[in-house]
């Protein structure tokens, strides 16, 4: 067995690639030689600041939640993978007795173990183990790359997923990030009829058109609130059914809230701060409701067939590449906003 | 009084309560069972629309509800608000086994309720600043009472929900429209779950709004009601929710403008004003 490597977080802004041990498996687990990891906004947030929503690291952690590799060994009880299967790893091994995991929220467990949180380590490492029945097998047209990117692809569905989103929905997703841009994806292949994405950086929104947005808005500076909804329904046609923050600013979910059409909805996935004012009275009234979403329930399955049929195609998507010993330069790149996707190859 | 040539659902005669708010019944709203959100809506004593306080009145006939003998006036006039509080039950999805909390102990908190008791709540703590309204509400079969006071600390409010009810609220619903209850609603309902903002408030509301949807709390308004008569009438009739101690005070429709002054004050809780003598039209007296 070859060493192990990892990107490990040490505190703000200090990565270090490490050698660690090759962990041991369990009976229900099986070992994964990882192939790559992709990098979001997430871990760059972690890297910056040491913490992330809620998380707090106070100990060297292993980085890295987006993982596809290829298993080498599995688990005494492990019976749907045997080594030599490529999969993509979803990053977290819930606790499964909890309230939640018995209605299917596993998302909301109690105790997840989501990589690259306080107590369950990332898998940006060359050897790392995992729970088997939360590693998917990739279909044989898929590459080890769509393997890991399918992780945010994953979130972006159970985002649609918590939106209703429909055949004939119209959309506002505010936020032309990688998620907005996954969401869009996700919307159409779900039978929207029609996306606009906003943003407040130009290029966002030139992607965001290569990648299927059937119209943009730059918002700007000195809009008010109003102008931007305004803007939107012009460009849109109507009032959203469902407006998505993809951003987690207040300033969007303001717009989100004014914007959108009686009995419609508003799905929040971005990040945001943790209070924030709102003009509530008004879209409450109206019966537009408000939800989030939170991680990935049940939709790494959904993920793959459809970038497997071609129905969300990924290749566009992934823009950068890097060596696990440039794992900083890859964070450095992702906090500056120039990149979609980056992924991490470990093995070279 | 007098009926339609169209009219099918009543004969003269019949004893009725009246659901104020008669849509157009064309638009997308109407079509997809929304019609409470009909943006044509014609809803009593709203401008431009006349209300029922009136001796004689004309109303759509599918919007009037034929009383059984045993049910009162007052009673059917109650349908009212405890449709509010039916609307504001289904929003939140309520259902038995479930864990409520209640933010606010006036009549639509306390309809609001009686209604989650009747869906098959297992427990409701409801909440309020007035003592006199929790000591009311408990008679009304409230399981738990907080009092909260204008000093009270959010973070040991929500432990104290948490305490009293022995775990999260699956549903939560504001009552009251402050941002205090508000932000409790959010604060305190269990993952997953679903907090129902009843009360009408301010336009703008500091919300801590990240945590709730990070943990996949759905947020929902409500307007008015929407095919909850029937259900309102329903439970009523057969006894599963007793409307009749909300009402506090009797008026004639001489005294309405003393009716409108006691309400203001918030001296009571349901202000009846009798545009008949009382009881003239109850075969069961009140």
């Amino acid at each position: 067995m070859t060493e192990n490597y990892a990107a490990v977080l040490h505190g703000a802004n200090d990565v270090r690639i490490e050698k660690i041990p090759v962990p041991e498996i369990n009976d229900d687990e099986v070992l994964i030689k990882i192939d790559c990891v992709g990098i979001c906004g997430s871990d760059v947030k972690l890297y910056s600041t040491g913490t992330c929503g809620a998380d707090v690291i106070d100990k060297p952690i292993v980085i890295g939640h987006e993982g596809a590799g290829t298993v080498v060994k599995v688990g005494d009880k492990v019976s749907s993978l045997r080594a030599g299967d490529r999969v993509a790893i979803e990053p977290t091994q819930p606790c499964r007795s909890c309230e939640l995991c018995k209605r299917g929220k596993y998302n909301l467990c109690v105790e997840p173990r989501y990589c690259s949180s306080m107590g369950a380590p990332g898998n940006l490492c060359r050897y790392y183990k995992h729970v088997a029945d939360f590693c998917h097998k990739l279909p044989d047209n898929l590459s080890m790359e769509e393997g890991a990117a399918v992780q945010p692809l994953a979130i972006a569905i159970h985002a649609c997923n918590r939106a209703k989103i429909t055949l004939g929905s119209k959309i506002v997703i505010l936020g032309a990030g990688p998620i907005g841009i996954l969401c869009a994806m996700a919307a159409k292949a779900m039978g929207a009829s029609k996306i606009i994405l906003t943003d407040v950086v130009q290029s966002r929104l030139d992607a965001a058109l290569e990648l299927g947005a059937d119209n943009v808005l730059l918002v700007r500076r000195e809009y008010t609130d109003e102008e931007v909804v305004e803007k939107i329904v012009k460009l849109l046609g109507d009032h959203p059914d469902v407006s998505i923050d993809a951003c987690g600013y207040g300033s969007a979910q303001r717009v989100a809230l004014l914007v959108t059409k009686t009995a419609g909805l508003v799905l929040v996935v971005g990040i945001a701060d943790k209070t924030v004012e709102l003009p509530l009275s008004q879209a409450l009234l109206r019966e537009v409701d408000v939800v989030g979403s939170f991680r990935i329930m049940s939709t790494y399955q959904p993920a793959l067939a459809a970038v497997s049929s071609g129905a969300i195609p990924l290749d566009q998507f992934i823009t950068h590449r890097f060596p696990l010993n440039k794992t900083k330069e890859a964070l450095d790149l992702a906090k500056s906003g120039a990149a979609m996707k980056i992924l991490i190859h470990v093995q070279n | 009084l007098q009926i339609g040539s169209k009219v099918k659902n009543l004969t003269v005669g019949d004893r009725m309560a009246i659901e104020p708010g008669v849509p157009c019944r064309y638009c997308e709203f109407c079509k997809t069972g929304r019609y409470h959100l009909c943006p044509d809506m014609i809803f009593c004593a709203t401008p431009p629309a006349d209300g029922n306080l009136v001796r004689y009145y004309k109303h759509a006939a599918d919007f009037c509800f034929k009383l059984p003998d045993h049910v009162t006036m007052e009673e059917g006039a109650l349908l009212e608000p405890l449709a509010v509080g039916i609307h504001a039950c289904k929003r939140g999805g309520v259902s038995a086994g479930h864990v409520v909390l209640v933010l606010g102990a006036g009549p639509i908190g306390l309809l609001t309720m009686l209604t989650a008791k009747a869906f098959g709540a297992h427990k409701v703590l409801i909440i309020d600043i007035l003592q006199s309204r929790l000591d009311f509400a408990k008679s009304l079969g409230a399981d738990y009472t907080l009092l909260i006071g204008k000093d009270s600390n959010e973070a040991e409010l929500v432990r104290k929900i948490h305490a009293l009810l022995e775990g999260h609220p699956d549903v939560s619903f504001d009552v009251s429209g402050a941002q205090t209850t508000i932000r409790l609603a959010l604060l305190a309902t269990k993952s997953g779950g679903v907090a129902v903002l009843v009360g009408m408030g301010a336009p703008e509301q500091t919300v801590p709004l990240a945590g709730a949807l990070s943990r996949e709390v759905d947020i929902r308004g409500i307007f008015r009601y929407v095919n909850d008569y029937p259900t309102a009438l329903a439970m009523v009739a057969s006894g599963k929710i007793n409307v009749k101690p909300l009402v506090t005070h009797h008026f004639s429709i001489e005294e309405s403008l003393e009716a409108y002054e006691v309400a203001r004050q918030g001296a009571g809780i349901k202000v009846m004003i009798h545009v008949q003598p009382r009881d003239t039209n109850n075969p069961q007296k009140f």
